[in-house]
């Protein structure tokens, strides 16, 4: 009976998105018959009451990004977790993973019914791109819905037979499911990416002038910067869905009843920010190739997207970073506070705190700025006289660098917290981590300073030499305290459970954090295609087609921000109504009694 | 309680960031308005709509506004003034509407010592566009000399020859190199200036496949001693020679045996 229910709930569930789909499948069939022989002239615009299209448009592209993001990014966590929990033999994080995997589920069904919006919207408000991109990408088209398809069905099996699989092999067959659904989820980000990216950076064979049916496949599909959009948006979607399943986990700890439920959420939130920040880490160096290859493809798009019209977003973008880097380490430190021995390592926490405070301002000092005459007039000249100095690459890369460090010093004084090694090298092994750090900074720190007294294009090849001594020193150092801590002493248990509400908020500011980030950087990667739909081949020649201020962008992406972050409650609460969560078993423990002196 | 925090706390976040976006100066990316002037136009329509390319569409404050990247126009430039004074000094020989309409068209003609190669893709503007813009930038210091014929005789070309299309129907390898401006940056028989890597003995150095990628692709693979420029030689070249004159190209450079 139990089967039956499941497999009827399977149905219903795998229902939604299939009509989706299969009213994608049957619109790309209309459109793929040539309308032009009816005698028919297809309009160029639609047009959307009181928001326009182009708000239109972007709100339904942001939300089905926003909730693609997340179903792309928890899947990759869940099967992570769900290894570390079969290899460790801990049940709590196969716990875990099924209920991330549970609020996949429910989200599915959102991430297909704005996929049919944006389809729709496409169809009915911009016809003649969507017919362009149509006759461009129709195979991949295709395939698109058939992969959605099996990412579907494999997403249903492995939920529903969690609880059925679980035992010896037929375990590793369900993970394999996981890791199936992962390959699945990837190819459908992969394929609409190479839509997107042709957008952006079409070949250099194609003209306005060339017919679509005339562009090359491959080259369409494999353009210049789609693998590049195809790592930033892979590690991207890492971080969203760490940073989601964080604030998920802090709205259940501050309404948890019991002290089991608080402890459980308290452990489900660390590990939603932990896998968020470790994977924001490499994200620059992402976004870095990224940026060279837009530079490769077009120098005039990626000086419009650097120093053209676009060059304040960089500072905005630089106080979102800030606060991130801010508040994923402020929660580490805030839960010191639930790990006895932590207290040695809070004395430091100061110091840590004041290289992110300087980090931040340096790294939003603008320096490559449109400024007017009476702009320049006010400063004194095209710099600030002290602060241009901290504008430049040299300085912004430094700053990021030791950024970087220093959270990962958080993350390792926090991870060593509760332990004691035994080993008889501890020593020893703890002076080569110090000396790493030292080193890696001193590097970061000599080439920050050189890099003002070489050319340009001699400073640029010093990032990289700062970056591979930061990336060195996070390998050799985990790699070292790995074997440090095996058979380590506890000097307590954690006590899960035990933090102030504050740390929560801190999650939940993190969460809001990168989704606008997200919308930011989405702005940013569509505006700087700037009056063209397909870059210098086909041209946006709709009212809208002017790319908007900032201000503007910033009120659609918080609007946006505000409608996924409004429906993943909603979600997440029919979630809760419908099944009990699943606590993991993390032991709570008691706070110790308070020291009664004489 | 806890929801109302709870939605304080999302509110009162997303309200800092939509603030901190609007406090900063507003900046739209504004589209470059096609012009149509007839022979009569006068110099100040020109000057005017030259100006609003330039400030607007014309991207070209991104790089002009700043002293880092490329020289500014409209103020003074080591002691010789602004671009319609110092237009005339550049080039011996070359009058200042010359020497402006060649720099837009041709970015790699005339590279300032100091500073890049221009990334200005003068492809996607219309002869009249490039026109106004070369009437404000005379009109900053000089005199402007471009006139309404100047104007007509561009459209005419733009109608005879798309944008993007090949500008010569010439299958002189010389005459191809010489329209397509490839002189601005290589060198054979001592035409030309020695930028990027010379023509002269290329056939020696690289096959002819090799260099049919470098013209289709100049991005993707730096010459040996050349590394630094990777990525300057427009990759639009392409979009500007037929079939015939790129294999035409492609042997007559694989022949340069030196």
């Amino acid at each position: 009976m139990p089967e039956r229910t499941s497999l009827a709930r399977t149905l219903r569930r795998t229902a939604l998105p299939l009509l989706c789909a299969g009213a994608g499948v049957t619109l790309l069939s209309l459109l793929a018959e040539p309308l032009l022989a009816q005698g028919y002239t297809p309009r160029e615009y639609g047009d959307f009451p009181i928001i326009g299209s182009r708000a239109a448009i972007w709100i339904a592209a942001q939300l089905h990004l926003f909730f693609a993001a997340f179903v792309l990014g928890v899947p990759m966590f869940s099967v992570v977790a769900e290894l570390i929990g079969m290899l460790n033999k801990e049940e709590r994080f196969d716990k875990l993973a099924k209920e991330f995997t549970r609020l996949l589920l429910i989200s599915y069904s959102a991430t297909a019914i704005w996929g049919a919006v944006l389809v729709f919207a496409l169809i009915t408000l911009y016809p003649r791109v969507w017919g362009y991109l149509a006759e461009v990408f129709a195979p991949s088209m295709w395939v698109y819905v058939g992969v959605f398809f099996l990412e579907s069905l494999t997403l249903y099996l492995y939920y529903y037979g969690w609880d059925h699989w679980k035992k010896g092999r037929a375990k590793w067959g369900h993970w394999g499911l996981g890791v199936l659904l992962n390959i699945w989820g990837t190819l459908v980000m992969v394929i609409a990416n190479s839509w997107v990216t042709y957008m952006m950076s079409p070949p250099a064979e194609v003209t306005p002038d060339t017919s679509p049916s005339m562009v090359r496949f491959w080259s369409a599909f494999a353009n210049a910067t789609w693998m590049p959009i195809n790592i930033h948006r892979f590690i991207a979607n890492i971080v969203f869905g760490g940073a989601i399943v964080g604030a998920y986990a802090a709205f259940r700890f501050l309404h948890a009843e019991t002290d089991e439920e608080r402890a459980h959420y308290d452990w489900m939130g660390y590990i939603g920010n932990f896998v968020a920040i470790s994977a924001l880490i490499v994200l620059p160096f992402a976004g870095y190739y990224l940026g060279r290859e837009i530079y490769e493809f077009n120098q005039q798009m990626g000086t419009t997207m650097m120093g053209g019209f676009m060059s304040w977003l960089w500072v905005v973008q630089a106080f979102l970073i800030g606060v991130l880097f801010l508040a994923g380490n402020y929660y580490l430190w805030v839960g010191m506070g639930r790990i006895p021995g932590a207290e040695r390592f809070q004395p430091y926490t100061k110091y840590l705190l004041a290289v992110l405070v300087i980090g931040v301002m340096v790294w939003a000092t603008p320096r490559n700025m449109i400024a007017s005459r009476d702009e320049l007039t006010a400063m004194g000249g095209q710099f600030h006289p002290f602060l241009g100095v901290l504008g430049v690459m040299s300085a912004k890369n430094t700053a990021v660098n030791l950024m970087i460090l220093t959270t990962f010093l958080s993350f390792l004084l926090y991870r060593r917290a509760n332990k004691r090694p035994t080993i008889s090298w501890v020593r020893r092994g703890t002076t080569i981590q110090g000396a790493m750090f030292v080193i890696s900074a001193a590097v970061v720190l000599f080439f920050g300073v050189y890099g003002y007294f070489v050319p340009p294009i001699v400073r640029i090849g010093f990032s990289v030499y700062q970056v591979l001594a930061v990336l060195t020193t996070i390998i050799v150092v985990v790699a070292l305290d790995v074997v440090m801590m095996r058979g380590a002493e506890s000097r307590g248990e954690i006590r899960w459970g035990q933090m102030p509400d504050r740390s929560q908020y801190a999650l939940l500011i993190l969460a809001v954090t990168f989704t606008w980030l997200m919308g930011l950087m989405g702005f940013a990667r569509s505006g700087i295609r700037q009056h063209w739909h397909v870059f210098e081949v086909m041209r946006d020649t709709s009212v809208d087609a002017a790319t908007p201020a900032l201000g503007y962008a910033a009120i659609v992406i918080s609007a946006c921000v505000l409608m996924f972050l409004g429906m993943v409650s909603f979600i997440f609460w029919i979630g809760g109504l419908a099944e009990k969560p699943v606590i993991s078993g993390v032991g709570s423990v008691p706070p110790p009694e308070p020291a009664t002196g004489d | 309680m806890t929801n109302l925090k709870i939605l304080g706390v999302v509110l009162g976040t997303l309200a800092l960031y939509t603030w901190v976006a609007n406090a900063i100066p507003q900046l739209e990316s504004v589209v470059p308005e096609d012009l149509s002037f007839s022979a009569d136009v006068t110099e100040e329509e020109l000057v005017a709509a030259g100006q609003e390319l330039f400030n607007g569409g014309g991207g070209c404050i991104t790089c002009h506004g700043l002293v880092t990247r490329a020289p500014n126009l409209l103020t003074d430039h080591e002691g010789q003034g602004t671009i319609g004074q110092r237009c005339a000094t550049r080039v011996p020989g070359a009058d200042c509407k010359t020497y402006i309409y060649e720099s837009l068209t041709s970015p790699t003609a005339y590279v300032l010592e100091g500073f890049d190669p221009m990334v200005f893709q003068a492809r996607v503007f219309s002869g009249a566009q490039i026109w106004a813009l070369v009437a404000f930038l005379q009109d900053q210091g000089g005199v402007v000399t471009v006139t309404g014929a100047d104007v007509a005789s561009a459209a005419e070309a733009d109608a005879a020859a798309p944008v993007g299309g090949p500008l010569t129907a010439s299958l002189d390898p010389l005459e191809v190199m010489r329209v397509n401006l490839c002189f601005g940056c290589h060198i054979l028989d001592g035409e030309g200036i020695e930028i990027g890597p010379p023509f002269d003995g290329m056939g020696s150095r690289i096959d002819a496949d090799r260099i049919r990628r470098s013209i289709l692709d100049p991005g993707a693979e730096a010459a040996e001693g050349f590394e630094e420029l990777l990525g300057q030689m427009p990759p639009t070249l392409v979009d500007m020679l037929s079939a015939r004159q790129l294999e035409l190209l492609v042997q007559f450079l694989a022949g340069q045996g030196g």
